[in-house]
């Protein structure tokens, strides 16, 4: 961007220089190019996560100046932002929806770096932060979705950490850790509180910290497909610098987001629901939030047992497999190219897990699909 | 190509000016929000029911505790009382009556005395009764 | 020897007080499942053992009292000897059905003894009872009165206090229908037998039995227990008024203020029925087809008038505190806050309550108006909050109008700039 000539902004600018040395981040963004190719727009969405991560995080602070995280004061805090607080529920309902939408950007991100191979050497630590920011994000989701201490958030909660107790070995101890006692009491939502507001946000800041250290350093990966491709014709291939012209259309795509949110607040403002009461027994249709739901349907379909050991063992041993493939596919499929069968398999294992989750989700919420 | 700067500078200037509109319009709800609300906290477990001097003495009035009323009571000592005005025979809201110096449920006329204690009628149980602090002028109910 | 026949002379009249008499004064003999009576009679089949099945149950048996002490006999004779056990010379027998108040207010109407068991029993039943429909008839010899044992039972009989007691609370009303229900019983007298069926119509049956709660009235509560009487139509409005002394007070001030006797229209009952109350509506008050009002007030009388226009005033008012909740409960849908505005419309419901009862039992149009104004005003309070949460709907959606506008503007903004600085670099 063109400094604007004033003097006294040239002046200010200098001084900083002189001090921070802040210019060679310009240089830096100047020098990193984002390469330019069919699937560009599939870069976008790394930054589009990251800034989605950041309104949490504004509006998740925002949201502590007020939030109590006791079983006594929770809901009516809450109920207090919402209603007393000026633009309350505008933090609030922002929060939530964010919450949604970063998971579903994250899943879109992370899908698209599976299918384009961006996980290849050198960039396997890349992946592997990546992988553990899915998980720490998902964390944030369910720990954060308790903290309204409504009926429907108690429940999920108790499923939830249910399902941690059914994991062999660890099972009973991971199931009285998450919720401080053997049910789900005012001590796990404090538990939970310390977990979403300091424990997470720590282990997220180094392990993102990371993530985009690499990212800096290794650059825009170009998928296999391509590289062969330009190979082929001899050429170098196109690219824009990342400062101003990636970073002014991924502006454009944030305020899209800023705008959508917004809306979204205002016209479908986040439910309050109904005090939880530990003592009512279970409201009919308890679900946890739609990126657990394919989880869920996943146990609720296997039958009680299968070769004497119980269904719903085999669900989180399958699921737990499968992120553990998802972690380490760049040690698996290590020479990612157009023609190899390794990499074709892999594709297809990445489709097929996407359709299935898809399948499960919407399983879930059509009528009668439980 | 006199029009370019000419384009180039309108552009830079509306861009500018819209950014800073977009500034505005989310640091305004955003100085709104972190400046103190009209109650400083949810009202849950302590509520300000009155200030010095809305009740004489031997009179009574109903707040609001939570989603339930209460009752707050200057006896004729001056001392300050307060009860879920909940009756707990029907749930019909009690009063306080100065002439008998008792509170009174008028639906099936049940009586309770100033310790909240049914004296006379149909309810079952007592009143449950809330701590009364005054501090600051302002007459705070809690529930413990 | 001297000192002997002293002693003797001295313990023997006290012996003879203590073990002759007619009442018992003490529990003295045997256990009362030790006597002669209840082992004879507790081995044998049929009706003569059943006074025994219940003796866990009777509280004479479990305070001590047995057989003999009602029925006279040997308890102490030898066991298979009936002769000596139905000793009729110590006072074996069974009193005729007429003389069984007498019999058993022997014990029941002699505090002195009664104390013993109970310091605070009251002694005063066999009097009250003698001022009864049933006493008095009994009285008269009339084999058809109820006397003590058709209520309480004869043996096992239940405390009073035990829920499982014919005479708790939620068991008199059907113990009194053994007799009132039944018309063949009842026609001799002349009397209805529909109160029972009626009753079990009405909110109070309904409140005693179903929601178990015994400070509803049931048959006692009304006409007394043991001095049973149908109260006198001049005093229907006490007994409904020990309970609702609202309306009753309500009902005394209007005669007062407008010198008037209302018990030419029995008060409570030509309007709510004496058996069958049915949970009041808003329908028997003013002018329309089901009104308690018209059947002595006709057109162009003022009471016409007042209570035509005390169901106009009800209805607006419930009309409004509906509108009122209609509009909080679509700004809740909406997302809107409204705990606190639903609380102050509460006020509206109470003072409709209020209105609604001092429109039929003060008959004071304008006590009434103040309350039903009140009211109004209170709902309309409430109105106002529900428009105002639809108004700050609005003002958010505006609001969100506005920045999107101005976010847009951005996203052009940018969007331009991408594309001169692309073609700058064309260039």
């Amino acid at each position: 961007m063109s400094a604007e000539g004033t003097g006294s902004v040239a002046r200010l600018l200098a001084w900083l220089e002189e001090r921070a040395g802040w210019s060679f981040l310009v240089d830096l963004g100047k020098h990193k190019k984002v390469p330019l190719h069919r699937h560009t727009i599939w870069y976008y969405l790394g930054g589009m996560t990251l800034f989605l991560f950041i309104i949490q995080v504004c509006t998740g602070i925002l949201l502590l100046l007020y939030y109590r995280a006791s079983a006594g004061e929770a809901f009516e805090s809450v109920q207090f932002i919402v209603s007393r607080v000026p633009f309350g529920w505008l933090i609030r309902s922002i929060h939530s929806w964010s919450a949604n939408l970063l998971v579903f950007v994250l899943f879109i991100h992370m899908f698209s770096v599976f299918f384009l191979k961006a996980y290849r050497r050198p960039r396997e630590i890349t992946w592997i932060t990546g992988t553990l920011l899915l998980f720490l994000m998902m964390g944030f989701g369910f720990s954060g979705y308790l903290l309204p201490w409504n009926k429907l958030a108690f429940f999920a909660t108790q499923v939830g950490t249910e399902v941690a107790g059914a994991l062999p070995v660890v099972g009973s101890f991971a199931l009285r850790f998450l919720r401080g006692g053997d049910q789900v009491t005012g001590g796990t939502l404090t538990r939970f509180y310390g977990i979403h507001v300091a424990v997470l946000p720590a282990l997220t800041t180094a392990i993102m910290g990371l993530h985009l250290l690499m990212v800096q350093k290794h650059g825009m990966s170009e998928p296999p497909a391509i590289e062969a491709e330009q190979k082929a014709k001899g050429q170098a291939g196109r690219s824009m610098s990342f400062l101003p012209d990636f970073l002014l259309r991924d502006l454009i795509g944030w305020c899209a987001a800023l705008g959508a949110l917004a809306a979204l607040a205002a016209i479908f403002p986040w439910e309050l629901g109904e005090k939880a009461d530990p003592f009512a027994p279970a409201p009919a249709g308890i679900r946890p939030e739609w990126y657990f739901c394919w989880m869920f349907q996943t146990l609720k379909v296997l039958p009680p047992h299968v070769l004497g050991i119980e269904g719903e063992l085999w669900g989180i041993l399958g699921i737990s497999a499968g992120a553990l493939i998802w972690l380490l596919v760049p040690f698996l499929d290590r020479v990612p190219a157009p023609g190899n069968r390794l990499t074709r398999f892999f594709s297809v294992f990445g489709w097929v897990a996407l359709a299935y989750m898809a399948v499960m989700t919407v399983w879930v919420y059509l009528p009668g699909g439980r | 190509m006199g029009e370019q700067p000419t384009r180039r500078g309108f552009l830079n200037w509306f861009l500018g000016t819209s950014l800073g509109a977009m500034a505005a319009s989310v640091l305004y709800p955003l100085a709104r929000y972190v400046s103190p609300p009209d109650v400083p906290e949810a009202q849950t477990d302590r509520v300000v029911a009155g200030k010095e001097g809305d009740l004489k003495p031997n009179d009574g009035k109903i707040f609001r505790f939570g989603s339930q009323p209460g009752l707050l009571v200057r006896t004729a000592e001056g001392e300050y009382m307060a009860y879920s005005a909940a009756c707990t025979h029907l749930n019909c809201t009690v009063q306080y009556r100065g002439d008998l110096k008792q509170i009174w449920c008028a639906c099936h006329n049940g009586f309770y005395d100033l310790q909240g204690t049914n004296v006379g009628g149909p309810p079952p149980r007592p009143l449950e009764k809330f701590k009364v602090n005054v501090a600051n002028g302002e007459i705070v109910v809690s529930r413990t | 020897m001297r000192k002997l026949i002293l002693a003797l002379i001295l313990i023997l009249p006290v012996a003879g007080a203590v073990f002759g008499g007619e009442a018992p004064t003490q529990p003295a003999g045997p256990l009362p499942r030790e006597t002669a009576c209840f082992k004879c009679h507790s081995e044998m089949d049929g009706e003569v053992a059943e006074p025994t099945k219940h003796a866990d149950d009777d509280i004479h048996f479990l305070k001590g009292l047995s057989c003999h002490d009602c029925h006279g006999g040997n308890p102490a004779a030898p066991e298979g000897d009936m002769d000596a056990a139905h000793d009729v010379k110590k006072g074996w027998g069974k009193p005729d059905r007429v003389k069984i108040p007498e019999f058993c207010a022997r014990c029941h109407a002699d505090a002195s003894f009664m104390k013993k068991f109970d310091p605070g029993a009251r002694v005063d039943q066999y009097s009250e009872y003698r001022t009864s429909v049933h006493g008095q008839k009994n009285a008269r010899g009339d084999e058809g009165a109820a006397v003590c044992v058709d209520c309480h039972g004869v043996h096992g009989i239940r405390a009073v206090g035990d829920s499982r007691s014919s005479v708790y609370p939620t068991n008199v009303a059907e113990t009194c229908a053994r007799c009132h229900a039944d018309a063949a019983k009842m026609k001799p007298y002349g009397i209805p037998a529909n109160q029972y069926s009626d009753y079990q119509k009405s909110v109070h049956y309904r409140a005693v039995t179903e929601k178990g709660d015994i400070s509803a009235p049931t048959c006692n509560d009304c006409h007394g227990s043991h001095g049973a009487v149908p109260p006198g139509v001049e005093n229907v409005a006490s007994v409904c008024g020990s309970c609702h002394s609202r309306e009753a007070s309500l009902f005394r001030e209007t005669e007062a203020k407008k010198k008037l006797n209302l018990s030419a229209c029995i008060r409570c009952v030509v309007c709510h029925t004496n058996h069958a109350v049915l949970p009041p509506r808003d329908e028997m008050l003013g002018v329309g087809k089901e009104s308690t009002c018209t059947g002595c007030h006709a057109p162009g009388t003022p009471g016409y008038a007042a209570a035509a226009k005390m169901a106009e005033s009800v209805e607006r008012l419930r009309e409004r505190i509906g509108e009122a909740s209609g509009l909080l409960d679509s700004a809740e849908r909406k997302g809107m806050e409204v705990s606190e505005d639903r609380f102050a419309l509460q006020k509206a419901q109470d003072n409709l309550v209020e209105s609604r009862v001092l429109a039929p039992h003060s008959f004071d149009l304008e006590r009434f108006l103040t309350a039903a104004n009140a009211g109004i005003a209170a709902a309309e309070a409430g109105a106002a909050a529900g428009h105002r949460a639809f108004a700050e709907l609005r003002f958010r959606r505006l609001g969100l109008s506005l920045s999107l506008v101005v976010i847009v503007a951005v996203i052009i903004g940018l969007a331009l700039k991408v594309r001169e600085m692309e073609r700058r670099s064309r260039e």
